[in-house]
């Protein structure tokens, strides 16, 4: 009979033990995936920084650019101007964005963000703006040249980017470089409209790509 | 008789707030107050209790500043902090693989 009890209360001992190893695993379990969650939606909120509607608002840019320069050739030199005012909107709006996403993150990163754009954008844009003036200033220059001379402005840009952080977007880079070199080479005339929607287009499908990446993240 | 690997669980990191705390730090470089308390859905009371807490283990260090004549806290983990936070991680893990 004593035998008994004590087989009894050694069982009954070996089931706590289990069910408390497993509370145990059970809340391990739970614990980690928190962790988890929690690194994830930091690391999420961290990166967002809107690069997907960044992108869409330079491919509004371009399709707007090529259609205000088309419409202003017979005014030469207000192409220059029209590109100039066009990328000063852009700019401001691309600030913006850059403010508003950078709003909930953990610490305000926007001064980062802020900073990076302008390291890599700021000495681009000076070198577009300047072309920009001389078509304005100097009527000899062809209008044909302003989409290409852009193009492989941003195009630039974008190989810096890519090299540096994101490698998918070298392809933006290359694809705008080789665009622009047969666009010159053969369909001068159009050379605009082909690389406005080409860079365009291929603008907003990255910005759709980036916001889908972001949601799937 | 062994000890339960429960038990070496760091008491200071093993609580919900003060783990989502910590997993949120090691995530970032460094947050604010506010952004800590929409996250975990704290008050300003607690957090601040869980805070000073892991401050005085010295797991996270926290600073005071001024933004547009605001105050501002905000804090980071500290290298005790990531050292002990990778210790609970394993012992989490140990707690996992022990029980079929």
């Amino acid at each position: 009979m004593q035998n008994k009890v004590l087989c009894f209360n050694v069982i009954r001992r070996k089931i706590n033990e289990d069910k408390m190893n497993e509370e145990k695993k059970q809340e391990a379990l739970e614990n980690i995936e928190l962790i988890k969650e929690l690194v994830l939606q930091t690391k999420k909120h961290i990166g967002h920084y809107g690069g997907g509607w960044i992108c869409f608002i330079w491919g509004i840019f371009s399709f707007t650019g090529v259609a205000g320069q088309r419409l202003l050739i017979p005014h030469g030199p207000l192409i220059g101007v029209w590109w100039i005012a066009l990328a000063v909107v852009a700019g401001f709006a691309t600030y913006l964005v850059t403010r508003r996403f950078t709003k909930n993150q953990p610490v305000k990163a926007q001064q980062d963000y802020m900073r990076y754009f302008l390291r890599f954008w700021i000495p681009l844009m000076l070198l577009g703006y300047t072309l920009a003036t001389f078509i304005a200033l100097l009527p000899s220059l062809s209008n044909h040249y302003i989409s290409i001379v852009m193009l492989l402005v941003v195009s630039t840009g974008y190989l810096i980017i890519g090299f540096l952080f994101y490698r998918w977007i070298l392809y933006m880079g290359f694809i705008g470089y080789i665009g622009s070199i047969i666009c010159a080479v053969y369909f001068l005339q159009y050379n605009d409209i082909i690389l406005g929607v080409l860079f365009g287009t291929g603008l907003i499908i990255t910005g759709l790509f980036i916001n889908k990446q972001w949601k799937n993240t | 008789m062994e000890e339960h690997i429960a038990i070496k669980l760091n008491k200071a990191i093993h609580q919900k707030a003060r783990l989502g705390i910590m997993s949120i730090l090691m995530a970032s470089k460094q947050v604010d107050f506010n952004y800590l308390k929409d996250r975990l859905k704290l008050t300003d009371g607690n957090l601040s209790s869980h805070l000073s807490l892991l401050e005085k283990e010295k797991y996270i260090k926290i600073k005071k500043k001024f933004v547009k004549k605001k105050p501002k806290t905000l804090c980071q983990m500290s290298d005790k902090g990531r050292q002990a936070f990778k210790e609970y991680l394993e012992n989490l893990e140990k707690i996992i693989r022990s029980t079929p």
